[in-house]
């Protein structure tokens, strides 16, 4: 319903008002799936776009909730693409954030269950922390199944080797209220490249969510402690300095409202521009936080500007 | 029904409620048997209820047996029962598949042999039963091949829920007119020794969470369940009672069908949450009042034995 107090936002924009953006802002934050690649292909561009915004001494960091991966195997992956600047630090995923949860704030003592794949396992270790041990034993049924014993977490995260014996083993543990619940991320569904999907972390979060009773702390976007996370280590950081470029609205653009950020919606993934229009004409004021600030087709779109800013600098 | 008071029934009022119904339909955990152990007294009721002409049946949520096996449980553990007395999810399920969908060809199912087994039985054939691992990489299982011949996909309880499973049935629900059935939404399968399993609501979470659909459920407290009895028994809902330990199916289906209600306390509701639920402002909340309330159904035992009647 628009009027006098129709609320603004979804700015497509290019050009020069990109420049005035990319000039007033010093701190990036991308998205990774559906920004700057699909699956094993960078978006056109978008390597030389990062690198440009890296050599003009902008800080870039990349927030990602896929948990499948260390942020070694990111680093491989980034050069491999063409990405050439891009160090470990500059890179927040919800696995290693979820560790950075169990290490720095809760301080967990004792051992965490884990529902995830190897990445996920591999951050924890690296951080010091201890996993109950994913055992072949042939003997146990979901009827009747040993549980280890001092577990003080549940983490819940991507796991294609799910199966109804993990389900029930982490529903054992939850009953201990003192246990901690925490998911990685609450993504009901990851894309893949072509337009295919598949089941996400959210899913197996929800599933559990009934088994238990209880609600996850949910690590990853759209939730603050990721940005959090990123404070912690670029300590002087200003939200007002900030901008958040994704391409889905119900975790990167809610993850930027909630942090204070200023977003920015490409149009290479997840989100179409009519979802976020829908959400700005929504009478509901909570759906607003879905709506990005900026729109650019491509994050390509940037390039023009850099050009424009070299030309002004000759 | 709003006026449900959850009084306690004892004395005059058994017999007074015990006649004024025809049929009585129970649920089973928590009710007859817990597990593998019978309620004591609760086999006695039965037979008791079926000598003074009553129709008995018992409907429950699980989805693991066929009413074949149901009724060797019933058997095996001293009631006396027969197989089409018992209305279990397989069978429902299938038969609301089969008649209210007119369902004809295959379903991709996530649930047990016996789901499969009740499904063949009205000419639907089931496909995904068992252990479904991963195999290859993402790529490979966001292209799973689908059958073109599933119409729908089911949701039972089933112990090898896998990643697969649940992506399978996420694929195949991505087609718009592929349907969406589930038997439950209970959270727990209890089992004896107040162990529980996470039960078949949790699966079908994970599918509806995935597939960003949700599924139309033919279990309590879906009228479903008492449609099913009603039509092959001819059932007038006013005549009928419906005995459970859960407010939230069996009280609640109770109350949407017109029955009248009676809960045990054998099983997972207390009679302190049917208080809080009978002086609560909201309407859903008043549905879960069951009528009466027993400690156990072999509280029924005096006035069916003619223990109470002070004529005799």
């Amino acid at each position: 319903m628009a009027g006098a107090f129709a609320f603004k936002g979804c700015q497509k924009i290019r050009g020069a008002q990109i420049r005035v953006l990319l000039e007033a802002k010093d701190f990036f934050l991308f998205d990774c799936d559906g920004v700057i690649w699909h699956g094993e292909n960078a978006i056109t561009g978008a390597a030389k776009v990062v690198n440009a915004l890296i050599r003009r001494g902008k800080n870039v960091v990349f927030v990602t909730n896929n948990s499948t991966r260390p942020r070694e195997n990111y680093v491989n992956k980034f050069t491999r693409l063409g990405f050439t600047d891009v160090m470990l630090d500059q890179i927040f995923s919800s696995s290693y954030c979820s560790a950075l949860y169990l290490r720095d704030v809760v301080k967990v003592r004792g051992q965490v269950f884990v529902i995830g794949c190897e990445g996920l396992r591999l951050e924890l270790l690296e951080a010091g922390i201890p996993c109950v041990e994913e055992e072949d034993d042939p003997d146990a049924t979901i009827y009747n199944c040993a549980l280890a014993p001092d577990v003080k977490a549940v983490l819940v995260g991507h796991d294609d080797k799910l199966t109804f014996l993990k389900l029930a083993k982490a529903s054992c543990y939850l009953r201990d209220p003192e246990c901690l619940f925490l998911a990685t991320d609450n993504d009901p569904w990851h894309p893949l490249s072509g337009g295919r999907i598949l089941p996400g972390s959210g899913s197996l979060t929800a599933a559990l969510e009934v088994a238990s009773g209880r609600k996850a702390t949910v690590i990853g976007k759209p939730s603050r402690f990721m940005f959090e996370c990123i404070s912690s280590q670029f300590s002087g950081i200003d939200p007002a300095q900030c901008l958040m470029v994704g391409d889905r609205l119900e975790t990167d653009m809610l993850f930027g409202s909630n942090c204070g950020l200023d977003t920015m919606l490409t149009l290479t993934g997840v989100s179409q521009i009519e979802e976020a229009q829908e959400y700005r004409s929504s009478d509901l004021t909570t759906n607003h936080s879905y709506v990005p600030d900026y729109v650019v087709d491509t994050i390509a779109d940037f390039l023009p500007a850099f050009e424009e800013i070299e030309e002004q600098n000759d | 029904m709003s006026g449900s008071q959850c009084a306690r029934l004892g004395g005059p009022l058994v017999r007074q409620l015990l006649d004024s119904v025809d049929s009585v339909l129970f649920d089973c955990d928590g009710v007859i048997w817990r597990g593998d152990q019978a309620i004591p007294g609760a086999a006695r009721v039965i037979s008791l209820l079926k000598q003074r002409g009553k129709k008995v049946f018992f409907v429950t949520n699980n989805s693991t047996k066929t009413r074949k096996m149901y009724a060797d449980k019933l058997s095996s553990l001293g009631f006396d029962a027969a197989e089409d007395e018992v209305f279990g999810t397989a069978f429902c399920c299938a038969a609301y598949l089969r008649s209210e969908c007119g369902l004809r060809g295959k379903v991709y199912l996530v649930g047990s042999d016996a789901m499969r087994q009740e499904l063949e039985a009205v000419g639907i054939q089931a496909v995904g039963v068992g252990p479904d691992p991963v195999s290859g990489k993402q790529l490979d299982w966001a292209s799973v091949p689908l059958d073109p011949e599933v119409q729908a996909v089911v949701v039972g309880f089933d112990e090898h829920f896998s990643y697969m499973k649940l992506n399978r049935a996420m694929q195949y629900l991505t087609q718009k007119d592929c349907l969406f059935v589930g038997t439950n939404r209970d959270t727990r399968l209890p089992l004896e020794g107040g162990k529980a399993v996470p039960g078949t609501g949790c699966l079908l979470q994970a599918v509806e969470t995935a597939a960003q659909r949700q599924a139309q459920t033919v279990g309590k407290p879906s009228r479903f369940m008492f449609e099913c009895v009603a039509q092959r028994f001819g059932l007038r809902p006013e005549r009928c009672l419906m005995v459970g330990d859960r407010l939230d199916t069996d009280i609640l289906l109770g109350s949407a069908c017109g029955l009248k209600t009676l809960l045990t306390l054998t099983g997972v509701s207390t009679a302190a949450e049917a208080a809080a639920h009978r002086d609560s402002s909201s309407a859903e909340r008043r549905a879960m009042v069951p009528d009466y309330y027993v400690e156990s159904i072999a509280d029924l035992l005096p006035a069916l034995q003619g223990e109470d009647d002070p004529s005799l």
